[in-house]
């Protein structure tokens, strides 16, 4: 897919407008596999939790009628992903968000609350910063 | 993605096929919500052919159980793979739901 020249450079996609786009995450997390050495279940996991993180960005950070843009860039190396995820949006700061609690049972379960979570449960560390305008959070797999 | 409903009786068979991502789980919105009606019987889903679920598809999995929960129905979560019961583990739904092989 994208024409890196070499594999320590960082591997770039940018989503823009809606949740349309998030099928293409699909292959950029394959082409992250392939230069780092996940494994293919690992590489679902990490395309779960980049995938919650980006539709926040998209559904939320935005003001209605404001064009949403994530922009995202991925360091690989051998046993390691490190994954930044950058929007222009309001601040917002998920590491502070509320965690779930999966000990409720069906009725009092709230329906929604778990795409933050499963960042944070998947991912080994997820830092944010506010910084020149934009969110940024930096999420870091080792494996 | 690709959601197939059989009516079988008391049953309903709902296969998932492919991705369940944001996107996907939005298409299947109406599908899924459609099966409330059934949740006064027992709704199968079948995941043999499901490769990955995000928050949203689990959303979907939660409302249908929370009907089921009132109508006193049943949802049984078939043949998951490793990678989605891991998800399951994560989130707690193991607890939530039937889950059987």
């Amino acid at each position: 897919m994208n024409s890196a020249k070499n594999d320590t450079s960082p591997l770039k996609i940018t989503l823009r407008g809606d949740i349309r786009q998030i099928p293409r995450l699909e292959d950029y997390v394959a082409e992250l596999a392939s230069r780092s050495g996940m494994d293919p279940s690992l590489a679902l996991s990490v395309n779960l939790a980049l995938e919650e993180a980006v539709t926040n960005v998209l559904l939320y950070a935005y003001p209605k009628g404001q064009d949403a843009v994530a922009d995202i860039e991925a360091f690989a190396s051998k046993g390691s992903v490190r994954i930044i995820l950058s929007d222009s949006g309001v601040p917002f700061d998920p590491t502070k968000a509320d965690t779930a609690d999966t000990s409720l049972g069906v009725e009092e379960r709230p329906i929604g609350g778990l795409g933050i979570f499963l960042v944070r449960q998947i991912m080994d560390s997820v830092e944010y910063r506010y910084e020149g305008g934009k969110n940024i959070l930096t999420m870091t797999k080792n494996f | 993605m690709e959601i197939i409903i059989k009516n079988q009786g008391t049953e309903t068979l709902v296969e998932l096929v492919g991705r369940l991502d944001t996107l996907a789980s939005q298409e299947i919105t109406p599908q899924m919500t459609g099966l409330q009606d059934k949740a006064d019987g027992v709704i199968i889903l079948d995941c043999k052919k499901l490769e990955y679920i995000s928050s949203s598809g689990l959303r979907l999995f939660l409302t249908l159980r929370k009907a089921a929960a009132v109508k006193g129905g049943k949802v049984i979560v078939r043949s998951i793979s490793p990678e989605i019961r891991n998800v399951f583990m994560m989130t707690g739904f193991l607890n939530l739901f039937q889950v059987e092989d």
